[in-house]
């Protein structure tokens, strides 16, 4: 009997075979969970739905429709929707004198207006109650150097996150934010490839490594169970790099 | 296969029957740990220890050495020690002008000087080990406020940062330290206060999720922390429906509720 027997989950951002929505997306199915997996490429993820026995649609988070024809399609294939899982995330980043209106409007509209929405679709579609999870970032604890525009759209997302949880908690919906170290992914790839970055970021963490998608995705199983009496929280799994600091640029540039 | 199998847990606290300490050791065992636990009587523990299989450990929370036999014996009966939980606790409400000094001193000795001692006696077994999950309860109430309570909300707080100290840094040694926040939970030691018509229902409204917390909650959430699939440290978890959004009621809060309830039964 798994974590998730006779659950439906929606899970958006499984776009390759690295990322966090895939893992989570293979974790859920092996606890028993129907999923419906979702990114912005049509044919990758089909593919990436075919893999792994799941479903799989087109769905920018930029644009509220898509979202709203997600949640329909969880209702419309599985019968409900209890469980909505956002990673859909884009890499922005510049230093505040070089920071453009254009940089600040992209990043929100994934990251904060983007999140919103996604909270306000799914949990129109939870008619049972559920859980809601969306990401934040270690970005949003320790304050990161030239990441101005991505963790201030995630830190209002998580506002958001709390305000949601405070008014969906009578529908039964509960809603929290996972926030994961520096992790390896295809969007943090390139950082990975260097011996110089990875130690700079290591140093910081006291446990020693960095987390991986697993990890996110283990987190994310609890939080969807009925196991976690948890609401309006964000959830650090940051190897309690919390607790130190990201290196500056100059340390590892 | 339970999601705690082979690991050994020791959990102190567990002396009160149906007390938090007894539902995380319970749940524990029904995870597939072994499990120590511990406390200041030895009969209730007996029970418990002989219903899961365990092992029973007497030890006064408030004296060093009392600790520091409590991990030797675990640590000796079981082989090693992968997981701790401290779930002792004194719920004292008192109005802080009349909070005495021995009323702090005994607090202090309980709640804060206890939880520094065992962390030093644990540390150095986990070690041995090469890692481990410690669990501090803690509560609501170190962030949130609630009336007569402060010699408790604060060494409560005071704990969460040690916790926070000792995961960064013996995170390298494979040691996650971490603490787990109930609200209002009926347990032995609210018992008194659900008694009084009234009382509990004004601290109802403080829950988005719409119901107060058991210690059932908590336990899942110690399963969680305990467990390998558990990433987090240095981390203070919120297991209480939502309450850090909303609030505790206010003691005229509350007199009103008991008021009200008082009135409506007579």
């Amino acid at each position: 009997m798994g974590r998730l027997s006779g659950k439906v989950a929606v899970i958006l951002g499984a776009s390759d075979d690295r990322s966090m929505g895939y893992a989570t997306a293979r974790c859920f199915i092996g606890e028993g969970a129907k999923v419906v997996i979702a990114a912005r490429r049509e044919g990758a993820v089909k593919a990436l739905a075919q893999k792994l026995g799941a479903e799989g649609i087109a769905c920018d988070i930029t644009q509220e429709s898509d979202l709203e024809s997600l949640a329909a399609h969880a209702v419309k294939t599985f019968g409900k929707l209890d469980i909505a899982v956002n990673y859909a995330g884009i890499e922005t980043g510049s230093s505040i004198l070089d920071v453009t209106a254009e940089e600040l409007r992209k990043s929100s509209d994934v990251h904060f207006v983007g999140t919103t929405l996604f909270i306000k679709q799914m949990a129109r579609a939870m008619t049972g109650g559920g859980s809601i999870i969306t990401t934040s970032s270690l970005t949003v604890l320790v304050q990161a150097p030239g990441f101005a525009s991505y963790a201030g759209a995630k830190g209002g997302a998580d506002v958001v996150a709390r305000i949601a949880a405070n008014e969906l908690g009578e529908k039964g919906i509960r809603v929290n934010s996972i926030a994961p170290g520096f992790t390896k992914s295809a969007m943090t790839e390139a950082y990975f490839a260097s011996d110089v970055v990875r130690n700079a970021f290591l140093k910081e963490m006291p446990l020693g490594r960095f987390s991986t998608v697993e990890d996110v995705a283990e987190t994310a199983l609890w939080l969807a169970s009925d196991e976690a009496f948890v609401t309006g929280q964000r959830i650090d799994v940051t190897a309690g790099q919390a607790l130190r600091r990201v290196p500056l640029a100059s340390e590892y540039v | 296969m339970g999601r705690l199998e082979g690991k050994c847990a020791l959990v102190v606290g567990a002396a009160g029957k149906g007390n938090m300490g007894q539902v995380i050791a319970r749940r524990f065992a029904a995870e597939g740990a072994k499990v120590a636990v511990a406390g200041r009587k030895m009969d209730p523990l007996n029970e418990l220890a002989s219903d899961i299989g365990g092992v029973a450990i007497e030890c006064e929370f408030t004296d060093r050495e009392s600790i520091f036999a409590m991990v030797d014996q675990a640590t000796d009966a079981m082989g090693r020690l992968d997981i701790a939980v401290n779930a002792t606790g004194w719920g004292l409400l008192k109005p802080f002008l009349e909070t005495t000094d021995e009323d702090f001193d005994r607090m202090v000795a309980l709640q804060l000087r206890g939880p520094f001692q065992f962390l030093q006696a644990l540390i150095p077994v986990m070690e041995r080990n090469r890692g481990g999950s410690i669990i501090q309860i803690s509560s609501a109430t170190a962030t949130i406020m609630f009336h007569d309570h402060s010699a408790y909300m604060a060494t409560k707080a005071g704990t969460d940062h040690m916790i926070r100290t000792i995961a960064n840094e013996f995170g390298a040694a494979g040691i996650r330290a971490n603490s787990v926040s109930p609200g209002v939970t009926e347990t032995p030691m609210t018992a008194d206060a659900s008694a009084v018509p009234g009382l509990m229902d004004a601290f109802k409204k403080g829950y988005p999720l719409g119901r107060y917390g058991t210690s059932e909650d908590i336990a899942a959430a110690c399963v969680f922390l305990a467990s390998d699939e558990c990433f987090m440290t240095g981390e203070n978890l919120q297991v209480n429906g939502g309450l850090t959004l909303r609030g505790n009621p206010s003691k005229a809060d509350i007199e009103a509720s008991v008021a009200a309830a008082m009135a409506g039964a007579s």
